[in-house]
């Protein structure tokens, strides 16, 4: 069996199982500056991390580096414990998830990390005497990641094992990864959200990919990351990062470029594979069912679903299951194309996006009502907010006796910083009308009458 | 504020980000990001790519991480002083 191949094994217990780390034991998984982790490396941190691991039930991964984000996920793995993803790593909405999962705990490898949870500091360990690669049951729950929903409340789900490893052999397998040939994925994408999750960290467990761990944001990183990683590489990013590497001009590009959490402009494509001489893919996915299908932007809308993923369309609505995963509705409505793809018509009308990251219009309202001191308040979302990488949403509150820096201060608190205003504006009154509802065009007066049209 | 570059800079984050705040009302050393001005992550980026193009000086992680350079838009003018090649 060569490196990455399926490796699904029956498990003693009866069942399917899925080793820990499907890939040969000198093979890289991730690549730091001047380091090479391999999967026998991997193994060894993973189980002196879990030794070390405080028991518990629930493990919040408040991890910094990606490559001890991957161990502390492997270590809560061998320990039985789930690890819960923060999306939202401000500090209300961490300490929150005590209310709903018991023996809960945080960990994180850097000290300035502050954790409203009982924290684990992972320092070096002693090297464990015995580090096996075990097979873990397909129907283990391995993580929840969460969404914003109507009501301001997190919207868990459920991440089997199984699912997991068998998602990103079908990504491997939907983008040609060949294992003579082991890509080195260098990802802009943070661990903590489905995507980064998907491609950065789990990708290397099971298939012939290698991820990068040194620091990644602006374009200046992503140019010693390139000239640090050995071809082919594979960049994963999104379409503002796409955009600000062809703004910053890249002297040595990537093998391949795989863009996703928002629509990727087909100019940008075409822009990024004339230059670069490289073909874009796009990932379609969501945070409930993870990545679930491709396409290559130049060649048209139509999107691939992967492997495995089974799309049932019901009057444009979505319901998407996979080998361990139920089935899920998505809040995208999608048209299915003649070969077994799918065009998307556009989103449910709640949900709203900035900066890849997708919320609950209706829950961002309940969040901004339930502050103290606020009688009634709303976000109102700018027309050309998919244009603008720097628009924000606007907040206007009835709140007599706070003060816009204090609810600008609770709302950071609560959100994640992208969805935070600029600035709070108070309002005397809302503009609802008898039935209580607030129009865009009320709205829109309100904010002309302010002068911030 | 002091000096002329940190005046410019203050005007090129207004500028850049479409902010609503007059240039000349920005403390030189307000916090920039999650307090003061509120600057996020997207707004880092586009900062970086204009301070690159308006200064030749491009900006890393592990500056960034080194949380001093972010603390203010004089710490920011200060960075961009050593380190400019424009």
């Amino acid at each position: 069996m060569r490196d990455g191949e399926r490796a699904r094994v029956q498990h003693p217990a009866g069942g399917t199982a899925f080793p820990l780390v499907g890939r040969d034991s000198d093979a890289v998984l991730f690549r730091a500056p001047g380091r090479e982790f391999t999967c026998a490396r991997f193994l060894a941190d993973a189980h002196g991390l879990a030794a070390t691991l405080p028991a518990r039930r629930h493990v919040v991964n408040l991890c910094q580096d990606r490559y001890w984000f991957a161990v502390g996920f492997a270590a809560a793995l061998l320990r039985g414990q789930v690890t819960l993803l923060a999306s939202n790593n401000s500090a209300g909405w961490v300490g929150a998830l005590a209310e709903r999962f018991a023996e809960i705990g945080s960990i994180s490898e850097d000290p300035d990390v502050k954790s409203p949870l009982p924290h684990h500091l992972i320092s070096p360990a002693p090297e464990p005497a015995v580090a096996p690669n075990p097979a873990i049951p397909a129907e283990r729950l391995a993580a929840v990641v969460f969404t914003s929903g109507t009501t301001g409340e997190p919207v868990p789900h459920r991440k089997l094992w199984g699912a997991l490893a068998e998602r990103s052999r079908a990504a491997a397998l939907r983008f040609g990864v060949d294992p003579a040939s082991p890509i080195a994925v260098i990802g802009t994408v943070p661990p903590q959200h489905m995507y980064g999750f998907e491609t950065t960290v789990l990708l290397p467990l099971h298939a012939p990919a290698s991820s990068w761990c040194g620091p990644i944001f602006y374009p200046a990183d992503v140019r010693a990351a390139l000239a640090a990683a050995p071809p082919p590489r594979t960049l994963v990013t999104t379409p503002l990062q796409l955009r600000a590497l062809l703004q910053a001009s890249l002297s040595e590009p990537p093998e391949a470029v795989i863009s996703a959490t928002g629509p990727l402009a087909p100019e940008t494509a075409q822009e990024v594979e004339t230059r670069w001489g490289i073909p874009v893919h796009e990932i379609f996915g969501a945070t409930e069912v993870g990545s679930i299908a491709a396409r290559r932007t130049t060649q048209g809308e139509t999107w691939t679903p992967y492997p495995g993923v089974d799309l049932v369309l019901d009057r444009n609505e979505a319901l998407v299951s996979g080998p361990f995963a139920a089935p899920c509705r998505l809040s995208d409505r999608l048209e299915a194309t003649a070969e077994g793809g799918f065009r998307l018509l556009g989103r449910d009308g709640d949900m709203l996006k900035l900066g890849g990251r997708r919320t609950s219009h209706a829950g961002l309202n309940r969040t901004l009502t339930q502050i103290e001191g606020v009688e009634d308040g709303v976000f109102v979302v700018p027309d050309d907010l998919d244009a603008r990488p720097s628009a924000r949403l606007v907040a206007f509150v009835v709140a007599p006796e706070r003060t816009g820096q204090q609810i600008l201060g609770a709302l950071r608190e609560r959100l994640d910083p992208v969805f935070v205003p600029r600035k709070v504006i108070r309002v005397a009154a809302l503009p609802r009308n008898a039935l209580g509802k607030l129009s865009r065009d009320a709205l829109r007066a309100l904010q002309k009458s302010m002068g911030r049209e | 504020m002091q000096f002329p570059i940190e005046q410019e800079l203050a005007a090129l984050i207004v500028d850049v980000l479409q902010m609503e705040t007059d240039p000349a009302e920005i403390a030189a050393e307000a916090p920039l990001f999650h307090e003061g001005l509120g600057l996020d992550s997207i707004d880092a980026l586009e900062l970086a790519l204009a301070i690159s193009d308006r200064y030749g000086c491009d900006l890393k992680s592990d500056d960034a991480r080194n949380q001093q350079i972010f603390a203010s838009v004089r710490a920011l003018a200060r960075h961009i002083e050593m380190h400019r090649t424009k």
